[in-house]
């Protein structure tokens, strides 16, 4: 699903925040989301919830947490952190970061180092392999992890590899909704799955 | 130009609502009576016999995605017990009113179009509607009863804690949203005011569960947290 662009922004100031968050909205017409966290030390705690795309803090500020911790403990591999920095900082606190926003930037500038990012932001393929083609019947068909395996030659993990993709592709998660896919994409005729259908309803 | 947060109680209520209408289901769930007149948030609120800083706390979360923490004990205490009305209150909404509702408008919406589809849709609104059951009668049997009993008997229980819910605590509205996004991008069908009108309910519904799952994640939980700490 193509989602907003979402940011957070942390930083124990008001004024620097909703000046940022001020700032950001003037890009991209408004399409990007910005949450503010004040409290750094909840940090860990509001990424968890608020699962943005990139977040902007000053450097100084993170103390003892290191960048590589904290996305760990939140579980977001792929965030992408800028810099905020007000003066001079030493290098090797900005090395983990993907960018740097110095507060003296002007929009042009903050523009740039945020679209930036944002068009990294990897756009997944949506055509499904002929593989997960072949999971996708198997799956609306009402087979399961390890009957598929044991159909398709592959190990149960390979085959829930394969059920992450497929979800994460067409961002349908239910077998249900799997089933209107493959129906509408005539990889299986309705006739095939009348059964696990009449099966399901009766659960 | 109107305020987009930070209510306070001497705003005016029907302003309030006028200029924010998703606030309507706020009221609702709070047992706040229409017919509020000129009467500012906290003299409706007071009348109602709701604590006016829960109700703040909810509507300035909700608008601003904010939240304050609450520090004081007895205060912290009576807005977590007003929290699990609204969300009864809330949960009977979804359960008793909404879903059914959307469910017979959708299934009336498609049943002159023959398409093999329909039974489909109708198992996959079923199971969703199943999932919800579950969901909030977890929650009500189990985690709001923990909660309660925390606030009446000032102690932590041994081997349970709100983090054994919020770690499991799923989002409800993914489904729900999955739904009109299958029957946007793969349901053949003429454009009728019946199933524009059903898809237009399950973007709302889709919106109003995901407020809802936000009291319960960033208000809910964070408070009564803080609460067993105190306790502690």
């Amino acid at each position: 699903m193509a989602r907003r662009n979402h940011i957070v922004i942390a930083d124990p100031s008001t004024i620097i925040r909703e000046g940022m968050v001020a700032m950001l909205a003037k890009l991209d017409g408004g399409k990007i989301d910005v949450a503010e966290v004040n409290d750094i030390d909840n940090l860990t705690e509001q990424l968890i919830i608020l699962k943005p795309d990139i977040l902007i803090v000053n450097p100084i500020y993170m103390g003892a947490f290191s960048l590589s911790q904290i996305k760990n403990e939140a579980d977001a591999p792929n965030l992408k952190t800028i810099a905020l920095v007000g003066q001079n900082i030493p290098q090797l606190l900005l090395k983990n970061f993907d960018a740097t926003i110095n507060l003296n930037d002007n929009l042009d500038a903050i523009k740039n180092v945020v679209t930036t990012l944002i068009s990294e932001k990897t756009t997944p393929k949506l055509e499904l392999s002929n593989r997960e083609k072949e999971i996708v019947v198997q799956i609306v068909k009402g087979l399961t992890g390890k009957q598929m395996a044991d159909k398709l030659c592959l190990s149960t993990h390979t085959i829930m590899t394969h059920r992450r993709n497929i979800a994460s592709k067409l961002q349908i998660h239910s077998s249900a909704g799997l089933t209107i896919y493959a129906i509408v994409n005539k990889l299986v005729d309705i006739n095939d799955v009348k059964n696990t259908i009449s099966k399901q309803e009766k659960e | 130009m109107y305020k987009i947060g930070n209510y306070t109680p001497d705003d005016s209520m029907s302003e309030l609502i006028c200029n924010h209408y998703p606030m309507l289901m706020v009221i609702n769930r709070f047992g706040i009576s229409l017919g509020i007149g000129e009467a500012t948030i906290g003299e409706v609120c007071q009348k109602c016999g709701v604590p006016t800083h829960t109700f703040l706390v909810v509507v300035n979360m909700l608008l601003t995605g904010r939240t304050t923490p609450i520090a004081d004990p007895v205060k912290l205490s009576e807005t977590i017990d007003a929290l699990l009305q609204y969300l009864t209150s809330s949960h009977k909404y979804f359960l008793n009113f909404r879903l059914k509702e959307i469910g017979e408008k959708l299934f009336e919406a498609i049943k002159n179009n023959k398409s093999e589809l329909n039974p489909i849709i109708k198992l996959y609104f079923d199971q969703y509607v199943a999932e919800v059951n579950e969901h909030m009668t977890h929650e009500e049997q189990e985690v709001f009863p923990y909660i309660r009993t925390l606030l009446k008997s000032q102690k932590t229980v041994d081997n349970y804690s709100i983090d054994n819910f919020s770690k499991h605590h799923d989002n409800i509205e993914n489904k729900l949203s999955e739904l009109k996004d299958i029957i946007i991008k793969y349901y053949d069908t003429d454009s009728t005011n019946e199933l524009t009108s059903a898809l237009y309910d399950i973007f709302a519904c889709a919106q109003d569960l995901l407020s809802h799952n936000d009291i319960e994640n960033s208000l809910l939980v964070p408070m009564v947290k803080e609460y067993e700490k105190q306790l502690q």
